[in-house]
């Protein structure tokens, strides 16, 4: 049997470090797939648990030098009376998969549990406690997983703050001794910050305490033969540094001399790199502050009605039935149905709706929103991972862990990269040592914005500083981060507007379509026929003939004329029951109102009554052509006027219609209706392309008919009815399915009915795909352009080198810029929402 | 022996002995020619550390893959 695990992975940096993951959990045998993302730190695992369990995938992890984060759980346990009984709740809570610990105190009560984080469930814990025959009295701390995100978060945020106050002022104090003897600075600095000595004493404390941590990573990882962005690190501080050190304590060796000791280089290069990650980890959770906002949305406590009067809980040991209070101002702590009072309940950060919704009694509530006015009260239907908010959280997490396509080339060229970069730079070495100082050396010669000249430097030296650049100037981070981070901004973009992305994928080809397919029914139109036209003969008023025809439709069960009560209704006319009432199957039906006989159905039904309506024949067969069915009424046996119903055009569908051909794309409509209503409505909506009388299983052939054309197509319709065309199509869109995203088929799912949030998903999906395609090009760029340049391609000709120093801080520039450039994307907003807001 | 240490043994002779062999060709190649004896020195050197890090990702997951 299939089963998927998501882990929190602890101590990836690059994309070398996503690779490696990657590679060592395919070799376990029985993985079927496994995804890491690197922003998230998140890796995703499936496989057969027949074949391999949790175990073997954790050690995998671990073999490979990475830690799998765990989690700790405390519940309070009721009924343990001995030894025994703590050493059956021990083993059931131990046997449970992602459990690594239990510690049961059976004087307090108190079990701990540690786990891997995400691994297990609370619910499955509790039940097994509960299974042999202890009470679960209360959940005392379960650290939320956003807890734990954001601590790991902060505390490397502190560490390389700590770090940054150590690293920058001893190395700018580096950088001024060993520009003591530069333009005529000896006049200002003291001559000992200029003494190698002291320059070694300034620089050692900023290897050994800023620069350990790569040291230790890059060690750990070689040991398992594992290579990370960690050893470039590693290697460019420790032989800069080994330089610096031979050059004071051994003038002579022949690395330069006492002159060329580059502490600065050492020092400084320390200290980029630490600015580098303190800024990346000040940036790296932002791209996630979407997931983030969900995940904060979740209620902590409910006000549950338990004998009578109500208790606080918290929310997540609510049980479906439960009867729940809410207050003005309170969150909504699980899905339910409103049982009474009445409300305004704002669902924006689920729905991307602004405006508060009214909640009544029968009304259904999402647990993560917010009750604005009043106090209602309502049963719990879903609780905890079935509740809209969970699956919404879990839509968009897994989203975010999937991988684009587009993202293939660079996870290649990053496993590979951190060998070939050493490769490049014993190259580098081989060439500078044995051909190129002979043949281009100048000592004249001097580092990019740099005045000290390398007259002192020999062979080993100079060749050995390039090579060592080229090991600074790479930055696999750039690439790695490149697609996640931008696919993750996105997509919590999305779900921001109440669009969910169910991968990486779908954002990718959505950005690509050029067609776009719409169901009608329930899609473009409302999904219920409404009152579009009521033309009286002159007999009674427009009105009035509506109320009588409401009358007389009140006890229908038709479609047709519960759209008439609603219309008599929604214009205030009071509907009152008819004296008596009669259906005629296929023709209409006869009703007694206020003295009256009434008339009211199809043209047969008053040709066989003997009306007369032969003056209003052209207006109900123009009608007709709009795609409308009309009903005739007549009053005492007199034609007393006719009604048409309709499905109407959602408000919305014209614009985002036209928004979409705006933006380039083909609009067409797939329909199991008529020919003729089909084309009224197209018409209606501005689509020329109507394929009409389609079987909802031939829907599908339809979509295959325009693939083959090479159109990229998506298919929007009701995630259900429509999921043949839906799955069939490079883009699935399941429009307003409410809140229960789950059982939606789709690659997209569009909470609201509105069709604007197809306009919506388009853009933020070419607006994400930008930003990987700006940073793919960026990190390509940067690291194409900089590592020849580093390794001294120009040299010969324009005498320029980059020093180490130089080369830290574009490498740490490099994948900062990548993220500040995804961050762009948070001010993005889709076309309508932006009118909206300025109207 | 556990297998963990007699694969970690085994990795470190064939990784230390590739590392150690082109430092060592690197020796040789510079005695050919003019070159300071820092260089020498201290170009094998930096050869046995690049081409350590090269090895040691290459021969470990091989040398495990044999005898797990």
């Amino acid at each position: 049997m299939d089963s998927s695990i998501t882990l929190t992975v602890h101590g990836m940096m690059c994309a070398s470090c996503v690779a490696h993951v990657e590679k060592a959990l395919n070799n376990v045998a029985g993985v079927k797939t496994a995804q890491v993302n690197l922003a998230t730190g998140k890796v995703t695992a499936s496989y057969d648990n027949q074949a391999t369990g949790l175990i073997e995938i954790t050690q995998a992890i671990s073999d490979v030098g990475y830690e799998v984060a765990k989690e700790e759980i405390t519940l309070k346990v009721s009924g343990m009376a001995c030894a025994a009984c703590v050493g059956k709740v021990e083993k059931a809570l131990g046997s449970l998969p992602g459990v690594t610990d239990v510690t049961v105190n059976l004087s307090t009560g108190n079990v701990r549990l540690t786990a891997y984080a995400g691994a297990v469930d609370i619910a499955a814990v509790k039940a097994a406690v509960r299974d042999l025959g202890f009470e679960v009295l209360e959940r005392m701390d379960t650290q939320s997983e956003l807890d734990r995100e954001q601590e790991a978060r902060e505390d490397e945020i502190r560490r390389q703050r700590r770090n940054m106050w150590l690293t920058w002022p001893l190395g700018l104090i580096a950088m001024i001794g060993t520009m003591r003897h530069m333009w005529g600075l000896d006049k200002f600095i003291p001559h000992f910050m200029g003494n190698n000595y002291f320059l070694l004493a300034v620089t050692s404390p900023v290897i050994i305490f800023g620069g350990w941590q790569f040291f230790v990573h890059s060690w750990r990882g070689l040991k398992r033969g594992v290579t990370d962005m960690n050893l470039l690190y590693a290697t460019g501080i420790g032989s800069s540094y080994l330089i610096a050190v031979i050059n004071t304590l051994w003038p002579n060796a022949g690395f330069g001399g006492k002159n060329a000791t580059f502490f600065e280089a050492a020092a400084l290069l320390t200290a980029f790199i630490v600015l580098g990650r303190y800024l990346e980890a000040l940036t790296r959770g932002r791209t996630s502050e979407a997931i983030r906002k969900l995940m904060s949305l979740k209620p902590k406590m409910a006000r549950v009605v338990r004998d009578g009067g109500d208790i606080e809980i918290p929310a997540d040991e609510v049980e479906p039935g439960d009867l729940i209070i809410v207050r003005p101002g309170e969150s909504i702590p699980v899905d339910g149905n409103v049982t009474d009072g009445y409300s305004a309940v704002d669902e924006s950060m689920l729905t991307g709706e602004s405006i508060p919704v009214e909640k009544k009694e029968g009304d259904t509530v999402i647990g993560g929103t917010i009750n604005k006015t009043g106090t209602f009260r309502f049963k719990a239907t879903k609780v905890g991972k079935d509740t809209a908010l969970a699956q919404i959280i879990n839509l968009v997490e897994n989203a975010q862990s999937s991988k684009a396509p587009i993202q293939k080339l660079a996870d290649l060229v990053a496993g590979h990269f951190i060998m070939g970069v050493h490769v490049l730079s014993l190259i580098v070495f081989f060439f500078w040592f044995f051909v190129g100082f002979d043949l281009f050396f100048s000592p004249g010669g001097r580092f990019l914005l740099s005045t000290g000249t390398l007259e002192t430097i020999g062979v080993f030296g100079f060749s050995m500083l390039l090579s060592l650049t080229v090991l600074v100037i790479s930055c696999p981070c750039a690439l790695g981060l490149a697609t996640p981070s931008a696919i993750m901004a996105g997509s919590g973009k999305g779900a921001e507007n109440g669009i969910l992305f169910k991968g990486a994928e779908a954002i990718e080809t959505t950005a690509k379509l050029d067609t776009i397919i719409f169901d009608k029914t329930g899609t473009l139109t409302r999904g219920e026929p409404s009152v579009t036209d009521v033309i009286p003969t002159g007999a009674v008023v427009a009105a009035e003939l509506l109320r009588l025809a409401a009358i007389a439709e009140k006890n229908s069960e038709h479609p047709l004329g519960e759209a008439i009560v609603n219309g008599a209704k929604e214009k205030g006319l009071s509907v009152e029951d008819a004296k008596s009432f009669n259906a005629i199957p296929g023709y209409g039906i006869e009703a007694q109102a206020e003295g009256k006989a009434l008339l009211l159905g199809n043209r047969r039904l008053m040709e066989s009554k003997n009306v007369d309506f032969g003056a209003y024949v052209s207006q109900v067969e123009e009608l007709e052509r709009m795609g409308k069915t009309v009903m005739l009424i007549a009053i005492d046996n007199n034609f007393a006027g006719l009604i048409a119903v309709a499905d109407t055009l959602k408000e919305t569908s014209v614009a985002a219609i036209e928004q979409l051909r705006r933006m380039g794309i083909e609009v067409g409509m797939l329909t199991g209706d008529n020919q003729r209503t089909a084309e009224a409505i197209a018409a209606q909506a501005g689509i020329d392309y109507v394929v009409a009388e389609v079987l909802p299983e031939d829907k599908a052939s339809e979509i295959i008919k325009l693939q083959a054309q090479g159109k990229k197509t998506a298919m929007v319709g009701d995630g259900i009815n429509d999921a043949p065309a839906l799955a069939q199509a490079d883009v699935g869109i399941a429009v307003g399915s409410g809140t229960d995203v789950a059982k939606e088929t789709g690659d997209i799912i569009l909470i609201r009915g509105d069709l604007r949030d197809v306009v919506s998903a388009v853009e933020v999906a070419r607006a994400t795909m930008n930003k990987v395609k700006q940073n793919l090009w960026w990190a390509f760029g940067y690291n194409l352009l900089g590592i020849p340049i580093a390794a001294g391609i120009l040299y010969p000709w324009t005498g320029w080198l980059v020093s180490p120093q130089l080369a830290g801080l574009f490498m740490a520039l490099s994948s900062f810029s990548v993220t500040m450039n995804t961050l762009t994307l948070k001010g993005f907003v889709p076309s309508f929402k932006k009118k909206q807001a300025i109207a | 022996m556990s297998t963990e240490s007699k694969i970690a043994k085994i990795s470190a002779a064939w990784y230390l002995g590739i590392s150690g062999g082109l430092a060592l060709v690197f020796y040789y190649v510079t005695t050919l020619q003019n070159f300071p004896a820092v260089a020498r020195f201290g170009g094998a050197v930096w050869v046995f550390i690049l081409t350590i890090i090269i090895a040691m990702p290459v021969v470990i997951p091989r040398i495990k893959k044999k005898y797990q």
